[in-house]
C-alpha cells in the first residue's frame, strides 16, 4: 500500500522526507561517560547557533559512542513517518521535540541547595540513561525505516544515521537525553513511566 | 481538481489501490492547490530571504482566485529562444500542483533582504534570530554570469535556484545554487560559500531544553537531586530544524504521513 503511493509521488518528482526518532536505553554504571559526550554536543550546538553541520558532527559522535557501549544496551524503540510535504515534516519534527522534552524535567532545579564546599564529594551514578535521537532526512534509508528493537538492527540503524551526516541529506537533528548530568539519576520507575514504548533487546 | 489531474496523469494503467477510497489523505492541500493547473502571465515577483518565500503577482487568474500567489516551492526556468521570438510574456506554469516560473533572461525579481541578529530573549534566556531591518534589491537569476557557464540547456528546464550572497547596492546576478530539488540547490550553495543560504539560515531554528548552557551544567550534582522522588528525572535536549515550515495560512495538522514505521508507532498515538 505504501509502496504504491510512494511510486506515485516519486513519479511526480516530489521529494521524500522521513522523520524518525530512535530511543536507546542503556543500563549500567559504566555508561555515565556518555553524559559528557552528550553535553558537549549540546554546548557545541549552542555555540554554533544551531548550524546543522555542527549538530551533524555531534550526532556522529553520539552515535559512535552509543555503538561503543553496545554491551550496555537494554532496550530500544523507534518510530517514524514518511512525508511528501516539507511543511508537514517540519511540523512533525517540532511535535517530536516537544514530546521528547516532556519526558524529563528540563527546568533548572532552583530549590537545589548550593553545595557546601566542605562536604565530601559523593556522586550517585545513574543506572539508566536514555538517549533520544530524532532526524529528518531526504530520500530513503531502509536501515532506519524498520523496527529497530533488535541489537543488530539498532547497530545498522545507528551506522546509517552516521552516514546520513556525511551524505548531507539531513534536514533536522534533535538529541535529548535523560538524566541531564553526572549525579542525576533516572530510576527504573521513572523509566517505565516516561518511556513506555521501550522494547527489551 | 489538481488531485484528480495528478491521479489521471500518474495513475494511468495502474490498478486502483486501496487509497482510492480516501484520496484526501494522499496529497496535502498545498499552496499551489488553490491555483488550478494552467499558465498565468506574471507581472511581478518578490523573493523574501526570511523564509525563502516567493510572492507572485499574476494576471488572468480565475475570478475566485486572488492574483497574489505565495509559495516557497517554486522552480524557475528561462524562456526558451522559441518562446522569446514568439514574444511570450513571463509566465507561471502550474502542472499537477507543481509551480514553475518561466522568465526572460533579464527578468528582475524583487529581493527583500532581512538583516538579522541573534539576540538573547530576556524572558526565556534562549538565543533567537531577530529581524533588525529589511533592505530591498533586485535579483536577476538568469542574467550575465550564467551565460558563460556550461549548464546550457539546463537553464530551460525548471529547477530550484537559490540566490547568490546578498550584496547591498548592486543587483544580484546569477544564482548561488541550483538543483532538481531544493535540498540539492542548497547543498550546491553550501559547497560554494561554505555557509547555508540566507533563507535556510533564517529558517534554521535551534531549540534547547534543560541546563546545557547553565553554569551548573559543567558541575556535577553533588547530592542526589530531589528528582529521584519525582516522576521524571532531569534531562536536556537540543535540536536544529532546517525544514521549511508549513504555510501558516493552512490549518496545521500533523497527520501520520504516508507511511509509518518503527516499534513505537502504535503506542505513541495512544500516548498523547
Amino acid at each position: 500500500m505504501t509502496s504504491w503511493r510512494d511510486r506515485l509521488n516519486r513519479m511526480g518528482g516530489r521529494t521524500r522526507f522521513v522523520v524518525c526518532r530512535l530511543f536507546v536505553h542503556l543500563s549500567g554504571q559504566e555508561v555515565a561517560p556518555l553524559l559528557g559526550v552528550l553535553n558537549q554536543a549540546g554546548r557545541q550546538a549552542i555555540e554554533a547557533d544551531g548550524d546543522l553541520s555542527v549538530l551533524g558532527e555531534g550526532l556522529v559522535q553520539i552515535a559512535q559512542s552509543l555503538l561503543q557501549y553496545d554491551a550496555y544496551w537494554r532496550s530500544a524503540s523507534n518510530e517514524g513517518d514518511v512525508f511528501w510535504d516539507e511543511g508537514e515534516a517540519s511540523d512533525s519534527v517540532t511535535e517530536l521535540f516537544t514530546d521528547s522534552a516532556s519526558r524529563y524535567l528540563s527546568e533548572p532545579d532552583l530549590t537545589e541547595p548550593e553545595p557546601d564546599p566542605d562536604e565530601p564529594l559523593s556522586l550517585p551514578v545513574t543506572q539508566n540513561l536514555v538517549v533520544m535521537l530524532t532526524v529528518a532526512y531526504e530520500g530513503e534509508v531502509p536501515a532506519l525505516e524498520t523496527d529497530l528493537a533488535d541489537a543488530k538492527a539498532l547497530e545498522t540503524g545507528l551506522k546509517a544515521m552516521i552516514n546520513l551526516h556525511y551524505q548531507g541529506t539531513l534536514r533536522a537533528i534533535q538529541v535529548h537525553f535523560s538524566p541531564a548530568r553526572l549525579g542525576d539519576e533516572l530510576t527504573s520507575d521513572q523509566l517505565l513511566l516516561n518511556f513506555p514504548e521501550l522494547v527489551p533487546l | 481538481m489538481v488531485l484528480t489531474l495528478s491521479w489521471t496523469t500518474f495513475a494511468c494503467g495502474r490498478p486502483p489501490a486501496p487509497e482510492a477510497q480516501n484520496p484526501t489523505r494522499n496529497v496535502s492541500p498545498s499552496v499551489q492547490a488553490q491555483l488550478p493547473d494552467g499558465q498565468y502571465p506574471v507581472q511581478q515577483v518578490t523573493y523574501n530571504d526570511a523564509g525563502g518565500e516567493y510572492s507572485l503577482f499574476l494576471l488572468d487568474t480565475p475570478p475566485n482566485i486572488p492574483s497574489n500567489f505565495r509559495t516557497t516551492d517554486l522552480r524557475m526556468a528561462r524562456l526558451t529562444e522559441a518562446e522569446v521570438s514568439a514574444s511570450q510574456p513571463n509566465y507561471l506554469k502550474v502542472e499537477a500542483g507543481q509551480a514553475s516560473l518561466h522568465v526572460a533572461q533579464d527578468f528582475q525579481i524583487q529581493y527583500v533582504h532581512n538583516v538579522t541578529e541573534t539576540q538573547t530573549n530576556p524572558q526565556t534566556g534562549q538565543p533567537e534570530t531577530v529581524v533588525v531591518r529589511q533592505e530591498s534589491n533586485f535579483w536577476t537569476p538568469f542574467a550575465g554570469a550564467l551565460a558563460g557557464q556550461a549548464i546550457g540547456s539546463l537553464l530551460f528546464r525548471p529547477q530550484y535556484y537559490v540566490p547568490p550572497v546578498y550584496q547591498p547596492g548592486g543587483v544580484l546576478t546569477g544564482y548561488g545554487g541550483y538543483g532538481s530539488t531544493y535540498g540539492q540547490a542548497v547543498n550546491r550553495y553550501q559547497d560554494r560559500y561554505q555557509a547555508p543560504p540566507a533563507a535556510v539560515r533564517n529558517q534554521q531554528t535551534l531549540r534547547t531544553t534543560g541546563r546545557l548552557n547553565a553554569p551548573s551544567a559543567n558541575r556535577p550534582a553533588t547530592r542526589p537531586n530531589s528528582g529521584t522522588a519525582r516522576d521524571r528525572s532531569s534531562g536536556s535536549g537540543f535540536g536544529s530544524n532546517t525544514l521549511r515550515q508549513s504555510d501558516p495560512s493552512r490549518p496545521s495538522r500533523v497527520n501520520r504521513g504516508s507511511g509509518s514505521f518503527g516499534t513505537a508507532r502504535r503506542t505513541r498515538s495512544r500516548r498523547r
